[in-house]
Formats: C-alpha cells, structure tokens, sequence
C-alpha cells in the first residue's frame, strides 16, 4: 500500500479523497493554485504545495508543475479527482514514466477512450450500440457541413476531449453551424487546451444512464450498477440519482454487461464510467467513457455500500479487486443535488465572493461532500461546484423528500446558490413521478419564479433582517460573532440607520 | 408598543415594512398584508419564527451594508434603501432610458467582443462574451440601439465595475416610442 498520496485537485473531490487517504492510514498531499491557499483541501491535506498563480492552465493543469511537487514530496501516487488532469492520457504516461501511480486507467486506455472519436470506433468493433456521428474529427467547414446534412439536423457539437458539458453545443439548423463550431472550438480549448470537435445526432429528449465499472489490473470487472443523470443544465447534470426510474430489471442487467464489456473493449483498469442515452423506446447507445470518478458517485456508493475511491487505491497499488458481480446489490434509493456557486435567479450567472455563514445539512441518511467553509473567499476562476447534498432513503420517494427537507437546511450566505432552485427540481412532479428527461430543465425551468411560498418566505426573510436590526447587540461587519451574548434591547440604541416610526 | 418602519431593499427590489413586536411575537405590515410570527433568537446568527404552525429557522449574516437572510434554503439579500445599492450582480445601468452602460454581472475574461463601435444591435444581442468559471456568459444589450463605445478587448479582465460597453438609442426614431 501507499504511504503517501498527492491531490492533483482542489474543492469538495479533493477532500474527498484525503478522507479516504486518512481513513486508509495513508498520508496526503494537496497542490494549489494562488487563488486556493486559504482553500478546505489545503487545510485538511497532510502536506500542501502551491502550484502557480490562479488560472488553471498554469498550475492544476500545468503537469511539470504537479510531477515535481509529487516529487518533492516523495508521494508514490497521484489522485488526479475529476476534471483538470485526470482524463489527459500524457499525463498518466508521464506518472508512469517517472514511477508515479496515476490513480486512474493505464494512459492507453485512457488515450483510446479519450479521444470520443477512436472510442465509438473501438465500441462499434466490439458491437456496442453508439449514436450516430462523425467517425473521424475535421477542422474543414465544408466537410463538418457536410456531415451535418448527412446526420440529419439537430446536431450536436462536442469537445473531441470533452467532458463536463464544455464546448458542447446543440445545432438546430445550418445557420447555427458555424457560431456553434466556434463557441465549442473556443470552449474545448480554454476547458482542455485542445479545440478539436466532432459532431453528433442529436437525440431528442434522451435519458442520461450511466454505469459504475471498476475493473483491476488483472482483467476482472464489475459494474455497480446505474446512476441516472438526466436533469442537466446547459449539459451540465445537476441532479443524479440511483436506481434509475427508468429501469427494470432485465434492462439494467443487459445494460450493465454491455458497460462491463466496453470496458473490457477499451483495455481499462481502475474506476470508470460508460454513459449511455436512453431513448424513449428503451434503446441505449453508448456515449462515452468518463475515465475518471465521476462527481456524482456517491449515490453509487450510499445504495451499494462501496467506497469508490478506496477501491481506486485498492486497486492502484495491485490488490486485485475482491468484489464480486453476484455480490453486489443496490439497496434503496440515493439522490444527489449539486450545489453551484450560481445565481438562478439570474440566468445562472457565476457568483463569487466570501461565505459569511455556513450550515450543513445533518440527519439519519444525509451526506454533504463539501469544498468550502465558513469565512472562505470562492475564487472566479474554477467551477463553480460548492458542495454535494446527497441523501439516501428507503425508496425513492422517500429520498425526494429527505432531499427536499435537507436543502432547506443548507444554508450558504453571502454569495449566490442553487440550493433553492434545486428544491424545486426535486418537487417537480415530472421529476417526482420519474418521468424528467434530459429536456426537463429547459422545458419546465425556463425562468425561476421562485416558486410556492414565496410571498411568505419574502417576508420572513424581511421581518428577520428587521428583528435583528432592532436587537443586535453587535455591529461586527463581516463575518459573524459566534456564540456572542445577545440581550434584547430596546430598538433606539441599536437602530442605526434605520428610521423608526410613529407610537402607538 | 413601539412601531418601527424600515425601508429595505430585497434582492433589489424595494420594500416598506412595518415591524411591531409585542411579548416575542412580531407584527410584519406590508401594504394591507400582516404576518404574525413567533420569533425567538437563538443566536446571532439564526432566529427562530413559529408562524403557520410551523417552525422556520432564518440564518442571517451581515456582511457591509448587506444583510444575508436564508429561510427555508433561499437566499435573500437585504439592504437599506437607496438609490445606489442594488442587487449583487445587477450589471445595467440606463440614462435617461436612452443610454445604456453594460458591465458584466461577475468577474471574469472576455474571450469575444462580438459587435464594433457604430454598429447597430437589437434588443438581446450578444455584445460580449465573458468567461468565467469555465463557462462563457454572453452579455447581451437590453435595448435597440448603437454601440456607441467599447471599453475592453479580447484577453481582458473584467470585474463588474468597469463597463464593457456602451450602447445608446438610435437618434431620430423613425417609429414612436413603443408603450
């Protein structure tokens, strides 16, 4: 085993994994940028080393960098978490050539189910299902337009090394072709720093449906079962859940051996993801691979009692995997909501700034995986993912309202987020009778009317900032005085600013 | 029994409420409406309501002239009102309804400028697009008009200060004024 592992991340995913690393008597090792200095994962991690100045590119995404800290710091391998290095195959060659163990796939497969296009190629040799697209990129327009009108409009622009819904960008007609290929071009590039893109059939209203795999190094593979990720914004999913309504049985059976033969198909080892679209006649074709774990594992592991990222260590440094395809079950029902440092009230724009105060969720089956703290300043430059709510319940139902309770109780101040916004997805009643494709948000969220209640929330919200002003015995500006004596006084010492009315 | 009066901002939106309190419970008037409510403090940052038979925590935070208030997982933003103070990420700002000085709502680099001075644009064009966070946001004109300056270019970083550009109405209007 390990002695010491490196964090090429930052946010909730790299706590995530220096958990596990303390949980597993292993010690830990965070990298971050200028902007993440004051960041949970360097607070928490074993060892921290800084990187670069803020932008990615020139420090989570600069590999030299991430190679002489690992170095420097003796770790004998790199947790890579999701997004920046964990799907760039020259990066795993490198961890390999210099005798570092990427926590991840061997760079081949990686580089095979990498590039989107080699990986349909690969998928249809084996007779797997995929959706009709370009077989091969193309920087030529004339050949692009071509293949659109042969696919068939609406299309879809995709980033060649995508992930994560950047450059991904859906055509309807011919005159959108261009804008599109440019936005996508420009996109892939700043998000992976390769602009290749490649068009696909856009299939209409699809269910997302994903399969865990994890795979050792000796050939043996298991799939954990489904999580369903339809409910996305701008590709982006925001809601996942297991199982899939969507389901029965002898789908996800078939499902599931079709996941575990890709994988097999691709040479892959370690934990991965094969996506799938799920149309409405219950046809699947695969998507891709996502090489890495996948944000919204945690569902996965709350219904099949396994510890993803323990078993990527596990199986990173040689011990075969001891699970068994018979043996695993899923049991009840797990939802994860993402909460994004977004304003939804205002088209989703980014929100930046400090967090004044902070309250988690708690209680019987309720999980928050969490990058922030109180007091912490979320930088601009990186995702804006804050933090998971997942919550696990006996059914599905169950597990909607355990969501719906626990967002109420998340309470995130001083900037921007979609905790609210995301309660009212999870009480949609399309969502609620299992019906939400990947068109709900579009279709049913277009604008955000804030929803039932809102009158009454309005006003409480304006008697408690009135309250307070009338009984603060503290002026502190900025963050909060805990556990400070609060006396009621009279409102004429402690009203400031405020204009007082008449008597009565 | 005392009445106090507050003139507040939430989200940006005006609001005069009347608060009484009277033995822990509180009288909110606004316009006709009032709410009645049980409040008690629990600590400095979290009261407690009774209301409707049911209990509500708020979380409030100050932070400046702002107060954070969530109850029930929505974030508000309270402020006292004045003309200034508007809504975190309020990015336009309109002259005489005939000038408009678009910023960009949050931090961020532009990676396209997508009109040229003197051109004319239309409602919701994309005037600029701004990246942040990994993902690109584009600034759109919420008037007719013609781009009158552009203050950034390519590579730029923005914060929602500076404005990115500035498009006023088309001179000589050939049409009345839509109502």
């Amino acid at each position: 085993m390990f002695g010491k592992i490196m964090i090429a991340n930052r946010g909730e995913i790299a706590v995530r994994v220096i958990k596990a690393c303390r949980e597993m008597g292993i010690g830990s090792v965070a990298v971050y940028s200028e902007a993440d200095a004051a960041s949970l994962h360097v607070r928490l991690a074993d060892e921290a080393v800084p990187v670069g100045p803020p932008p990615a590119a020139e420090s989570y995404l600069d590999m030299e960098r991430i190679l002489e800290a690992a170095r420097a710091t003796g770790a004998e391998a790199i947790h890579p978490g999701y997004g920046f290095l964990s799907e760039n195959a020259a990066f795993a060659r490198l961890c390999e050539d210099r005798g570092i163990v990427f926590i991840g796939p061997n760079s081949r497969a990686l580089e095979l189910v990498g590039d989107k296009v080699r990986a349909r190629q690969t998928m249809e040799k084996a007779g797997i299902p995929t959706v009709p697209g370009m077989t091969s990129v193309s920087t030529s327009l004339d050949e692009i337009r071509a293949a659109a009108r042969a696919l068939g409009y609406p299309v879809i622009v995709k980033a060649s090394a995508g992930g994560g819904g950047k450059g991904m960008r859906i055509v309807s007609d011919e005159d959108g072709l261009v804008p599109a290929l440019e936005a996508g071009r420009r996109e892939a590039k700043s998000a992976f720093g390769d602009d290749s893109v490649y068009l696909e059939k856009f299939i209409e209203e699809p269910r997302h449906v994903e399969f865990q795999v994890l795979a050792d190094d000796r050939g043996h593979t298991v799939h954990l079962f489904e999580r369903e990720c339809s409910i996305q914004r701008r590709h982006q999913k925001i809601v996942e859940e297991t199982p899939s309504p969507a389901l029965d049985p002898e789908l996800r059976a078939r499902m599931g051996e079709t996941a575990v033969r890709a994988m097999r198909a691709a040479g892959y080892n370690n934990a991965g993801t094969v996506e799938f679209l799920l149309d409405r006649d219950r046809r699947f074709y695969f998507l891709e691979v996502n090489a890495r774990l996948q944000v919204e594992h945690p569902v996965t592991e709350l219904t099949t009692g396994v510890d993803l990222v323990r078993q990527q260590i596990l199986i990173a440094s040689g011990t075969g995997l001891t699970l068994r395809q018979e043996n695993l079950l899923q049991r009840g029902h797990a939802v994860e909501c993402r909460i994004y440092a977004e304003d939804p009230k205002m088209n989703f724009l980014p929100s930046a700034g400090r967090i004044v105060l902070l309250r988690e969720p708690k209680g019987p089956g309720i999980r928050f995986d969490s990058g922030i703290y109180e007091g912490v300043e979320v930088p601009v430059y990186y995702d804006p993912i804050l933090a998971k709510l997942i919550v696990w319940a006996e059914d599905r139902e169950a597990a909607c309202r355990r969501m719906s309770a626990a967002l109420d109780d998340c309470v995130i101040l001083g900037i921007h987020t979609t905790a609210g916004f995301l309660k009212d997805v999870v009480n949609h009643p399309e969502f609620r009778a299992g019906r939400a494709t990947t068109s709900f948000i579009g279709k049913f969220f277009s604008s955000w009317g804030m929803g039932e209640g809102e009158d009454d929330r309005q006003r409480l919200a304006l008697a408690a900032a009135a309250f307070d002003g009338l009984t603060r015995t503290t002026r502190a500006a900025g963050l909060s005085v805990r556990g400070g004596k609060m006396e009621i006084e009279t409102p004429w010492t402690t009203l400031g600013g405020w204009r007082a009315g008449g008597e009565r | 029994m005392s009445v106090a009066e507050f003139d507040f901002l939430l989200d940006g939106e005006p609001r005069k409420i009347s608060v009484e309190t009277r033995e822990g419970t509180l009288f909110v008037r606004e316009g006709g409406r009032v709410l009645e409510a049980e409040v008690k403090r629990i600590s400095a940052n979290e009261l407690q309501f009774r209301f409707g038979g049911r209990s509500v925590r708020a979380y409030l935070a100050r932070a400046g002239e702002r107060t954070y208030v969530a109850v029930d997982g929505r974030e508000y933003v309270v402020s006292e009102s004045r003309p200034e103070t508007g809504r975190h990420g309020e990015g336009d700002e309109k002259n005489l309804e005939t000038n408009l000085r678009v910023r960009s709502p949050m931090p961020g680099k532009v990676t396209k400028v997508a009109v040229a001075e003197g051109e004319e644009v239309r409602k919701n064009q994309t005037l600029v697009i701004v990246e942040a966070m990994k993902m690109e946001n584009e600034i759109k004109t919420t008037i007719d008009g013609v781009v009158k300056k552009i203050h950034v270019t390519v590579g730029d970083r923005v914060d929602s200060e500076r404005p990115l550009v500035e498009v006023v109405k088309k001179s000589n209007p050939p049409r009345r004024a839509e109502p």
